[in-house]
């Protein structure tokens, strides 16, 4: 790809996004809306995923998080949206490591049930707490303001979405090619050599699952007031997973690509809407046939090593932690 | 180059199911030409609670060809629009933007209350109204939107209904046993509150998980502690599951079920022997209501012999109820049609007479506690 | 005393299932490192195709019998052991050599398609198993134990055994365990790999079939969405055994079903599952593979 064209490419969608209000209905600019909270939700499980290489099955729990804290907030206290912001990223993080701590010393595939497990727990702890209002949620969320205008259309909350998004895939990308950034990817590479090489281990997957989990409260934040009415069914395990299809559909720890990823996960059953009852069979098909044609993703992480002249050669590393096997299975069919 | 190309590849995939997405649409919300009435029907037709969306679909689609074939409305015939809300509040809200999109005049539907409450905010917005035949949370009508209008009886209602029958039977201690779902919970909460208003006591508030079918720790538990009566607030399948395991444990007391496990379904899944006795408070209707049976017969005739599900004889007249509004107004307004429905005086419809209160909820409920006998609904006494 | 004879005895049939059902996701990712989400599904798939049998064979509810019953069991699950094959060939299999999560999202697609077409099957409606299992049984320790738990606890732990001599005692089994071990070195010693695994997906989801149509009778209702939350349920009973490890998935299953009824006479049905994921947690955390899983480390 020659920075031309990249740059090219990423003005012309910029551009698109900002039209886009103009240019289609109410529904498919709430479509929009969402597959932007998807691409911040993506984006966020991505430096978790793609980037620590930890998988997280339980994601939504941090969404959760953001989501409620604003709405118990802005409810209960009358808090100013902007306020709760900082808030709930701040008890996001702190969850992010009390997930994160006893985690640490567990294989990864253990790592994917405990994360499961914490992500049900918050999930029966909003349907049982009264302060999150039980099994109905918390309504009636107040409209956000900025000086005297209030944020109430659709469109206002396409644009702050919009420009939440953009930070966040401005932000990820800098943390992904950043100090912090790379001692992630030996970690996932190859965690003793990295632990060797002076990075310190635990320090850094903890960061991993904090930055994630701001990332996603603050989604959650946005969505509480976007939607002004949240309940525990939004948050379910399928909710999980749906991000996490994002993130590998695009392709793991590609920025471009889990952008691409999110707006197919959310675009897609919604296209398929008018064959009604078949869409999520659809959907099942197309998933498994996409990763039997493009198994490493639709557009896979490329690792540059600092300038833009990419080694190709290193597309091949790609595959992360997943290398032992793959090597095995690859000697296997030789 | 490779991956380049393959972006592009992606890219064009993805705009090609854009444009066939946006053609698909054009088609089917361009559809209400002159001589058709669109109205939208939201309901979860897929998921976890596509079996009670689908029976509320089949009874709104049963009412609306009832319509048609005597002639339709204003001379125009209805057409509705199914978008799925997969009882989720984020798939509701889309669902509730396409349907404004589509220039419905007026939606049914509503099942589960949390997604309701969103999806109700989106029809407010864009002052369109939203008749709900089933969700039926108290924090609903509280949201205070002139364009909702909720014609199951409310839970408030239900649980007072329960809590005097109990008394009445002198069944003081009870057991509360709801599924997590917020119209269940709201019912247990309602019911405790009404239970121990009426001099009685709540020994057990219990949660079950309706995806699973093993209920016989909670059972074994109730067992234990005795109590006079055990009301289960949640739907019919976990419902019937549960009849069935408290009978065969022999748990003491009486056992009541709500009005989300009012459906032949429950004495079909519990088996006939373990429902007889069974006691349900709900808005009475098939057996009990002039046109009722009618109604059941012909459901099952045109639905492969299924029996309606415990919302599907409201569905059935939330949309009479639309059509009658729309004559009223003698025009397809939304602001007209709110306002007819608004003034709907003494609606006679199946179990049911409609008229609204301030709050756009039902003006008089009508529980009332049904008892299974010989494998049949009955009024009991 | 009653009551905890009741609850064990409860425990022990809700046990057997989640063990049935953990053991094939244990096998497949013991043998190719997939957590198989659309294990879930074969389960109900089994319970699906266990209920159309059942109602050819018994026709109008004259009943079935034990022999009609048992040749149902049998064929469900070879039906649904061939189904699971099929999709090990047609969606996994190609992509052994892929990423390790792209897999995992090939499951979920193929887990969305069997719940799906399930409903489109067989409806989306609740239906009644046509068989009445009989509720009579003995009295033990003033706890009612019913003939069907203790058939069904039997039946489960035949098939158990079963795998177990077939994994411990055939060369098939030996060539799992061995591929388990190390697949490069198998292929070197001439072991045909793909036979196995497909071997593998067969015994995993014929066990989750049989599971299936045992829980649609004992039970009486399946759906299309059954599946999914015990799926859940068996991958954390996997987990709590050591995942890789067969008797630890019987183990995990047994544990859980406990855990769950203890966690409901504790602090309610409400924090049942709190109360299990809790546990799970903790015992991970203080012994991070599992009951018997083995102390392996991530080799790179």
């Amino acid at each position: 790809m020659n920075p031309l064209g990249k740059k090219l490419s990423i003005i012309l969608s910029l551009v698109v996004a900002c039209c886009l209000p103009f240019l289609t209905n109410n529904y498919w600019l709430d479509v929009a809306t969402l597959a932007l909270f998807y691409i911040v939700l993506a984006q966020g499980l991505n430096v978790v995923v793609g980037f620590a290489g930890l998988l997280d099955l339980g994601y939504a729990a941090f969404f959760a998080v953001g989501a409620y804290t604003t709405g118990i907030l802005m409810t209960v206290y009358q808090w100013s949206f902007w306020l709760t912001l900082p808030v709930s990223m701040a008890i996001a993080a702190v969850v992010g490591v009390i997930i994160g701590a006893p985690t640490l010393r567990l294989r990864s595939d253990y790592l994917a049930i405990v994360t499961l497990g914490f992500g049900e727990i918050i999930r029966i702890l909003a349907i049982n707490l009264d302060i999150t209002g039980s099994a109905s949620g918390i309504y009636g969320i107040p409209r956000p303001s900025i000086g005297s205008y209030m944020l109430a259309g659709q469109m206002d909350f396409y644009y702050l979405i919009l420009i939440i998004a953009i930070l966040a895939v401005l932000a990820v990308k800098r943390l992904g090619s950043s100090r912090i950034g790379r001692a992630w990817m030996y970690i996932r590479e190859d965690e003793d050599a990295a632990e060797a090489m002076g990075i310190n281990r635990i320090k850094m997957k903890l960061l991993a699952y904090s930055i994630g989990a701001v990332i996603g409260s603050l989604g959650g934040s946005v969505f509480a007031v976007k939607m002004s009415a949240i309940a525990p069914l939004s948050f379910s395990f399928t909710q999980s997973i749906m991000i996490l299809l994002a993130v590998v559909l695009g392709g793991l720890g590609s920025i471009p690509g889990v952008v691409l990823g999110a707006v197919l996960v959310i675009a897609l059953p919604e296209l398929l809407r008018s064959v009604e009852d078949w869409r999520y069979l659809i959907f099942g098909v197309a998933l498994v046939a996409m990763m039997l044609f493009r198994p490493q993703g639709l557009w896979p992480a490329r690792y540059d090593t600092g300038k833009d002249s990419a080694h190709e050669a290193d597309t091949l590393r790609t595959e992360g932690s997943d290398r032992d096997v793959q090597l095995d299975s690859e000697k296997c069919n030789a | 180059m490779k991956k380049w190309g393959s972006a592009i590849v992606a890219t064009m995939l993805t705009l090609s199911l854009a444009v066939a997405g946006c053609a698909n649409q054009g088609q089917s919300s361009g559809a209400a030409d002159g001589n058709e009435i669109l109205v939208g029907v939201l309901l979860p037709v897929t998921g976890n609670n596509a079996t009670d969306g689908k029976d509320m679909q089949n009874a709104i689609e049963m009412a609306v060809k009832k319509v048609n074939d005597a002639g339709g409305v204003l001379g125009k015939k209805l057409k509705i629009e199914v978008a799925d809300d997969g009882c989720d509040p984020q798939m509701a809200t889309t669902a509730a933007n396409k349907l404004v999109s589509q220039n419905v005049v007026a939606v049914v539907g509503g099942y589960c209350s949390g997604a309701t409450l969103p999806s109700s905010g989106v029809f407010k917005n864009a002052n369109i109204p939203l008749i709900v035949p089933a969700a039926n949370s108290a924090k609903l009508p509280a949201q205070g939107y002139d364009t909702l209008f909720l014609i199951n009886g409310l839970t408030p209602d239900q649980a007072q209904t329960a809590a005097d029958y109990m008394a009445a039977n002198q069944a003081k201690k009870v057991a509360l046993v709801h599924d997590n779902s917020a119209y269940a919970k709201d019912l247990a909460d309602f019911a405790k509150a009404a239970v121990e208003k009426s001099g009685g006591t709540v020994v057990a508030y219990e949660a079950i998980n309706p995806e699973e079918k093993d209920f016989s720790a909670l059972v074994t538990k109730l067992k234990g502690i005795g109590p006079d009566a055990t009301y289960f607030t949640g739907y019919y399948a976990a419902g019937g599951l549960m009849v069935k395991q408290f009978k065969q444990k022999g748990v003491s007391g009486l056992f009541f079920v709500g009005d989300g496990s009012f459906s032949e379904d429950v004495i079909k899944i519990a088996g006939a022997e373990n429902a007889e006795g069974l006691l349900i408070t709900a808005t009475p209707t098939a057996e009990f209501i002039e046109g009722a049976e009618a109604f059941t017969t012909e459901y099952k005739a045109t639905y492969n012999n299924l029996a309606p599900g415990p919302f599907s004889a409201l569905s059935y007249n939330a949309v009479n109820l639309l059509a009658d509004a729309i004559k009223r107004a003698n025009s397809t307004d939304p602001d007209a049609i709110k306002k007819a429905i608004k003034e709907t005086k003494d609606f006679k419809a199946l179990g049911q007479t409609i008229s609204f209160n301030a709050q756009n909820t039902l003006d008089t409920s009508n529980f009332a506690v049904l008892k299974v006998a010989g494998g049949k609904f009955t009024l009991a006494k | 005393m009653d009551i905890l004879v009741q609850t064990l005895a409860d425990g022990l049939v809700i046990g057997a299932f989640y063990s049935l059902i953990a053991l094939g996701y244990t096998m497949v990712f013991g043998i190719i490192k997939l957590l198989n989400f659309a294990h879930g599904d074969l389960y109900m798939l089994g319970a699906f195709v266990g209920y159309t049998l059942l109602s050819v064979v018994s026709g109008n509810g004259s009943g079935a019998g034990l022999m009609g019953i048992i040749v149902v069991l049998f064929l469900t699950m070879v039906i649904v052991g061939a189904i699971g094959m099929g999709i090990e060939r047609v969606a996994y299999r190609p992509l052994l050599l892929a990423p390790r999560l792209s897999i995992l999202i090939t499951a979920i697609g193929v887990s969305l398609f069997l719940e799906n077409g399930s409903m489109l099957f067989w409806g989306a409606q609740y239906q009644v198993y046509p068989l009445q299992l009989s509720h009579d049984g003995w009295e033990v320790f003033g706890a009612h134990i019913t003939y069907t738990q203790i058939g069904l606890v039997i039946i489960s732990a035949l098939l158990m055994l079963g795998l177990h001599l077939f994994i411990s005692r055939t060369l098939y089994g030996k060539a799992m365990r061995a591929i388990a071990h190390d697949q490069t070195a198998c292929h070197l010693m001439g072991i045909n790999v793909h036979k196995v695994i497909a071997l593998t997906f067969f015994i995993g989801a014929s066990l989750a079939a049989g599971a299936g149509t045992m829980a649609g009778a004992y039970y009486g209702t399946v759906n299309f969405m059954m599946g999914f939350i015990i799926g859940l349920k068996a991958f954390t009973a996997a987990v709590l055994g050591g995942i890789g490890s067969i008797p630890g998935a019987m183990l995990g299953g047994l544990l859980l079903g406990m855990m769950e009824t203890a966690g409901t006479f504790l602090f309610g049905g409400s924090w049942k599952d709190v109360v299990a994921f809790s546990l799970l947690i903790l015992i991970l955390v203080l012994k991070p593979t599992g009951i018997m899983g083995e102390k392996v480390t991530e080799r790179m």
